[in-house]
């Protein structure tokens, strides 16, 4: 049991239990959808979660310094929109020079996020939550209610989302899918190896241990604001591209899916703990559960008193069981500790 | 002390915050492997000039010189470059990091990637030169108070640190752990490293320091090498007055029983407690901290209930598993933190006094009667010469002695018979302390039984009619104040041999 202590964290096991529930509700589902085990099924939930997944992961780090953004739904509709309208009006933009737009543009309005909650001392719920009205308000002021249509759009956009990279058996592993997952794994070695990363934990941790310690904190939270607005203007452009018609409401209410995936993921909501990893399980929960529930042609009502329910269940399961664990992880280096003093006073 | 070159000079500094002049001109001269205790009183200014030391605030006035030469130190992290850190009364730590990572958090140049098995293996190193175990890879949350305060000893020392701040680092340490924690000091001291040290506690004082300078209301009052000093011209210049030395409980006990407990247990935290209280008796619990005092306390209370054991409150036998009940039932818990348990800091002292009590404040539309408020806390104010002008004064602008006042006279107020005091005098000072032991002894002669727990051996001693020592969940005797001594209760409390003693 010392040994296992040693090797895995609490955090690591509810990682497997998440893993478990999606195993789970797969199995479950099955049983009640004719043809479930399919492609298309898979197809439909990839491409729904890649969006999610890959703004979750701006969120993930706000959300482990004790912050929030709020605005990244209005950051994904804006960018989207924008990228879109520069395409539709040169048609010899490059793809990079498209995403270059989008991501920059981005973590052009994190930053304005990032500056107003770190270096303005303002809560970060209230900035972004004024933020994501502004960006949205700025978005309609800006669109004049006008849609971006599919057929202004350069071919390679619009086929970009059926760009396959591999092929597992039937299944399709799409471009898009597998950049999403990449950027997640990308950013989980951040967290784990970048002393950044590190101190993304720290000022969450404590804040108050931060400012003693000497780091910058302020300079952590605005860089953790500007990816996840940079990480908000990709997932725009993939919004784009996946979506095609894109007005002025682009991605509204996509900010509670990514604060649902980050939460039932695990990440702690008072920051300091949580992993890209478990973002990317409960994003992936979260997706089954829609699409999923959308094939059972359940009505739109108890759709989201599900989704509802989920969150709360993770969240009052997650705060039981970690403590649970962590608990009985101290009280195993407790008696380890009270081990070893016996043997040194027998020496 | 062969290196006669100070290591860091302040010299002549001053602050002023609004209307109070935190510090008059105060000088301190710091030597590499020497411990330098500062005593004061809380309010005396200690705390600033702490805080100008390690950036926090800025000086007025005065210097600060760092082996001879002038500098400027205006945040945390240029502290740490000057080679200066401190250690607060509360760890400092990051709850959510391991023990490797809370050390190396503040270092630079590491390399741009974390490489974990050098950090384990480093880590691993430094806690081996302090002479310590710990387990690097276990999160700091699960720590205990002392093995956490080892850790920012260990980062300190790992960032080259040449002059250590401890702020009272011994306020919540049990004696066994003081004991540690001094091993370490010394260690420190004979590698060169100047130390600032920081206590309430005497005794410690006299054991670990070397210098000791003591400041009154912002002003330095003396500094002198520790042999010229004596407790009593220590006591007299911190307060400015002499003070008989401890005060002790006068004889109150009846013979009536408030409270009888038997056999009481909560499974793996701690098994066969068993005592009375009569009224108008104090009945101390000594013990190390962890060893499951106040846990038989949030059991007496009702916030985490006993699972075994017998509860026999005025005669009659209870179960509580509530705080609302016990409260019913005329027990006051007094919880050891201030601040996160005990007050509604933004709140005026009346407001905080009433607030168990409420019910009785509201007129029958239920709206707070104000005056009936006031008149209240009025006389709690006076009767326990609460410092603050009036009582709408907001808790959080009190010293921590007024405070603890508050929090007495709110649960007073819900008329209780059975009150439980949790380490009532940790972090106030000498002539708040003094106050707080009066008011227990009137308590006590008015017929209250009083639980008092406490890490201040003396004061456990002096307080109590009978000590109930602990060790690591279990009771390990009970001393009648003739049989209890430093000597007796320290013994049975680091379970060296079981000691017997009467119920």
């Amino acid at each position: 049991m010392q040994k296992v202590r040693q090797l895995i964290r609490p955090e690591q096991i509810r990682e497997l239990s998440l893993l478990l529930i999606i195993i789970l509700i797969v199995i479950f589902f099955g049983s009640q959808i004719e043809n479930y085990y399919s492609a298309r099924t898979f197809q439909r939930i990839s491409s729904s979660v890649m969006i999610i997944m890959v703004v979750a992961v701006g969120e993930t780090m706000v959300v482990l310094t004790r912050n929030i953004d709020l605005s990244v739904s209005s950051m994904v509709g804006f960018t989207a929109y924008l990228a879109g309208q520069q395409v539709s009006q040169n048609d010899n933009l490059s793809p990079a020079v498209v995403v270059l737009l989008a991501v920059s543009f981005g973590a052009l309005l994190g930053l304005i996020n990032g500056l107003l909650v770190a270096y303005g001392k303002i809560p970060a719920i209230v900035v972004t939550l004024g933020t994501l009205a502004i960006y949205r308000g700025a978005l309609v002021e800006y669109g004049h209610s006008k849609n971006i249509l599919v057929r202004d759009l350069p071919d390679w956009l619009v086929n970009l989302p059926r760009e396959t990279l591999f092929s597992v058996g039937e299944l399709d592993i799409r471009l898009l899918a597998g950049l999403a997952f990449i950027i997640v794994i990308i950013f989980q070695m951040v967290l784990l190896f970048l002393p950044y990363g590190r101190r993304l934990y720290a000022i969450g941790s404590s804040p108050d241990a931060a400012r003693i310690a000497g780091l910058p904190a302020r300079r952590i939270v605005l860089l953790a604001y500007v990816l996840c607005g940079a990480l908000s203007g990709l997932g725009g452009f993939i919004y784009l591209s996946r979506i095609g018609t894109v007005g002025t409401t682009a991605a509204q209410g996509l900010h509670m899916q990514v604060i649902a995936a980050v939460v039932v993921g695990g990440v702690n909501i008072f920051g300091g703990s949580g992993t890209m990893i478990g973002m990317m399980l409960g994003a992936i929960l979260m997706g089954i559960l829609e699409q999923s529930l959308i094939r059972m042609q359940i009505n739109e009502f108890w759709k989201d008193a599900i989704f509802g329910m989920f969150i709360l269940l993770a969240v009052a399961s997650d705060a039981l069981m970690m403590n649970r664990l962590r608990d009985l992880w101290a009280r195993g280096a407790i008696q380890m500790r009270i081990a070893q003093d016996a043997a040194v006073q027998k020496e | 002390m062969n290196q006669l070159s100070p290591v860091l000079e302040i010299r002549g500094v001053s602050k002023r915050f609004d209307a109070t002049q935190a510090l008059d001109h105060v000088s301190l001269t710091l030597y590499p492997g020497q411990v330098h205790a500062l005593l004061g009183e809380n309010g005396a200014g200690k705390s600033t000039l702490i805080k100008i030391m390690t950036g926090i605030h800025q000086p007025d006035q005065g210097a600060i010189l760092l082996n001879g030469r002038s500098i400027q130190v205006t945040n945390s992290s240029q502290a740490q470059l000057h080679g200066i850190a401190a250690i607060y009364q509360e760890p400092m730590i990051f709850p959510d990091l391991n023990v490797a990572e809370n050390i190396f958090i503040s270092h630079r140049g590491r390399g741009a990637v974390v490489n974990w098995r050098k950090m384990y293996h480093d880590a691993s190193d430094i806690l081996g030169k302090l002479g310590v175990h710990l387990e690097v890879r276990s999160q700091a949350r699960g720590l205990t108070l002392a093995a956490q305060q080892t850790v920012e000893i260990a980062k300190a020392l790992s960032l080259k640190t040449r002059v250590l701040i401890m702020d009272e680092p011994t306020a919540s340490l049990s004696v066994h752990e003081v004991t540690q924690l001094f091993n370490l000091v010394r260690t420190l001291r004979n590698q060169g490293v100047a130390i600032l040290f920081i206590s309430h506690r005497l005794e410690e004082i006299f054991e670990i320091a070397d210098h000791i300078t003591i400041l009154r209301d912002g002003k330095l009052i003396s500094s002198k090498p520790v042999s010229e000093v004596t407790t009593e011209t220590a006591i007299r210049d911190m307060v400015g007055r002499d003070m008989e030395s401890f005060f002790v409980k006068d004889e109150s006990r009846r013979d009536d029983l408030i409270l009888s407990v038997q056999g009481l247990a909560r499974s793996g935290v701690f098994s066969g407690i068993t005592f009375d209280i009569h009224h108008g008796e104090v009945l101390g619990f000594a013990g190390l901290v962890g060893s499951g005092r106040t846990d038989v306390a949030l059991a007496l209370f009702g916030i985490s209930p006993a699972d075994e054991g017998k509860i026999i409150y005025d005669g009659q036998p209870v179960t509580i598993h509530s705080p609302a009940q016990a409260t019913h039932l005329g027990i006051a818990y007094v919880p050891e933190d201030r601040r996160e348990y005990g007050l509604v800091m933004p709140m005026s002292i009346a407001a905080n006094i009433t607030l168990p009590m409420l019910r009785r404040y509201l007129t029958r539309l239920g709206i707070v009667k104000r005056r009936a408020e006031e008149t209240t806390a009025e006389e709690y104010r006076q009767r326990f010469s609460i410092r603050a002008s009036n009582v709408r004064l907001v808790t959080s602008k009190l010293s921590g002695g007024n405070q603890q006042k508050v929090v007495l006279s709110k649960w007073l107020n819900t008329k209780p018979r059975l009150l439980i005091l949790d380490e009532p005098t940790r972090g106030i000072d000498v002539s708040a302390k003094a106050e707080v032991h009066h008011i227990i002894n009137e308590l006590a002669k008015e017929g209250l039984g009083i639980l008092l727990i406490s890490s201040d051996l003396p004061e456990v001693l002096a307080m109590s009619d009978r000590v109930l020592v602990m060790r690591e969940g279990r009771q390990m005797g009970i001393f009648t104040r003739q049989e209890a001594t430093q000597e007796t209760v320290m013994t049975a409390a680091m379970g060296q041999k079981i000691t017997v003693g009467g119920i």
